[in-house]
């Protein structure tokens, strides 16, 4: 609805009569209408004009204006459209049909033309307000994502890290995040969450934990006191309800020891040098909730050329086909085997190409971490 | 009738309201007709439908005795009767034919 362009109606009665009534009422006030005398041709107008509002006869023959809205606010090309009905005076039946099936308000008849034009005008102005609404809404949600792409870092500014990674987001606030540790100069930490909601909340809780990862992993504590340190902060700052699933690892390369902290989140996967993949599987407790966490912790000795994966559920979980990832995170083991030959920097991309293709989308966020030792 | 004041009342000029009493007057005589095909073949929805449609026509113009007398068909016909309809048809016809020589 721009300001150089009239604003248009779509007016719909299988009476021709009040179809004029309504052009000559409407088109006086700088109104552009287009008339419909059934529910067909009501149909593809709404689809070919998309007018910012429609005025629909409940009483027509063949398509009635019920079967009309309900196609309308079925097709997501028109459901938006404000559609106003016509309806008899006592009709109260059809009056509360037509809200259930969304229309914004009615109309009796016989109508005054000047009543038609003053509710046109009111749920124009409601539209406009509505629409502003969402826009305003839609470009904060896209500073968040902004925000949040921002936060996370890129493997050419970590080189060192040996690391490739797919990240997306489902909504424009995701609730999958990730974070790469500098330690020092052979130790580096690998951190995957992913928080509860995909909401504005969530957005700022990843500045918060991104905070906290700073400032606790360091040289000073070990993985799990980090990790415990965190957990005690956030219980305390988060809202009643949210949480976090999180994998932090730790790999040091100079004594050749990697160690994994687990916080209720999917397994670890190793995929070493020689042999097969297997999973680091290590119960905890969800990270922000309870002050006494226990979380799972696990250590071994790497190899030079050791890969590990660290992902969300969103990779291995499907709400359409029932799999959870305890049975997901197994059955993906042999797709990691045909990444061995892939550089690291590029197995989540062509992992993720294999799971889901290159157009499909997955069910939910996803982050999927590969890292070379 | 005051076609003057009834075009002021719905907010239009004399001169529009004409015209549309010129619609108006071709579209409820297409409607009678189909009353009284639907009387002749007793088809009682047709004729609530063409009732209807005269009913909501005649209620936006402001032409009262039209409105309630196709008010009085359509609640009939829905019911299922299509007793004294010739008469109303006539009364009917007799009062859309008179606002063509107003």
């Amino acid at each position: 609805m721009g300001n150089t362009h009239p604003y248009t109606v779509l007016a719909v009665d299988d009476n021709l009569l009040n179809l004029k009534l309504i052009e000559r009422a409407l088109s006086k006030e700088g109104y552009q209408i287009f008339i419909a005398d059934n529910g067909s041709d009501a149909r593809s107008i709404a689809l070919e004009k998309r007018p910012d509002l429609i005025l629909l006869d409940i009483e027509m023959p063949g398509e009635s204006g019920f079967d009309v809205i309900k196609k309308l606010k079925e097709d997501a090309a028109t459901n938006a459209i404000p559609v106003l009905f016509l309806t008899g005076v006592s009709e109260v039946d059809a009056k509360l049909k037509g809200f259930d099936l969304g229309a914004v308000d009615y109309i009796t008849k016989p109508f005054h033309p000047q009543e038609v034009l003053a509710r046109v005008r009111i749920h124009l102005k409601l539209s406009i307000a509505t629409n502003s609404l969402i826009q305003d809404q839609a470009a904060k949600l896209r500073q968040v994502t902004k925000a949040q792409a921002a936060m996370l870092p890129l493997p050419e500014e970590h080189p060192h890290a040996k690391f490739g990674v797919y990240y997306k987001a489902l909504q424009e606030a995701g609730g999958d995040y990730y974070d790469i540790l500098n330690i020092s100069g052979k130790i580096t930490g690998y951190f995957v969450a992913d928080f509860s909601g995909h909401d504005i909340e969530t957005s700022y809780m990843t500045a918060s934990v991104k905070a906290l990862l700073a400032q606790n992993c360091t040289p000073v504590y070990s993985p799990t006191e980090s990790m415990k340190m965190i957990n005690d902060v956030l219980v305390e700052i988060l809202p009643q309800g949210k949480y976090l699933t999180a994998c932090y690892m730790h790999i040091n390369r100079i004594t050749m020891k990697l160690t994994i902290v687990n916080a209720g989140h999917p397994p670890v996967v190793c995929l070493p040098v020689k042999g097969e993949p297997f999973l680091i599987k290590s119960d905890g407790d969800v990270c922000g909730m309870f002050s006494d966490a226990h979380f799972g912790m696990e250590s071994l000795h790497v190899s030079k050329g050791d890969r590990f994966f660290i992902y969300s559920d969103g990779l291995v979980e499907s709400a359409e086909d029932k799999i959870t990832w305890a049975s997901g995170a197994d059955s993906l083991l042999p797709v990691y085997k045909t990444l061995r030959d892939v550089p690291y920097d590029r197995a989540p991309e062509e992992m993720i190409s294999q799971l889901f293709g290159n157009n499909a989308c997955p069910e939910d966020d996803v982050v999927l971490l590969c890292i070379e030792v | 009738m005051d076609f003057k004041h009834l075009a002021s009342k719905i907010g239009l000029d004399e001169e529009e309201f004409v015209e549309l009493v010129d619609l108006f007057i071709t579209i409820t005589l297409s409607d009678l007709d189909k009353i009284k095909k639907g009387v002749g073949e007793n088809h009682p929805e047709d004729v609530a439908a063409a009732s209807h449609s005269i009913k909501g026509a005649a209620g936006n113009m402001g032409f009262d005795d039209m409105f309630a007398l196709a008010k009085k068909m359509e609640s009939q016909a829905k019911a299922g009767s299509l007793e004294n309809f010739d008469a109303y048809v006539l009364d009917l016809e007799t009062q859309v034919k008179g606002l063509a020589i107003n």
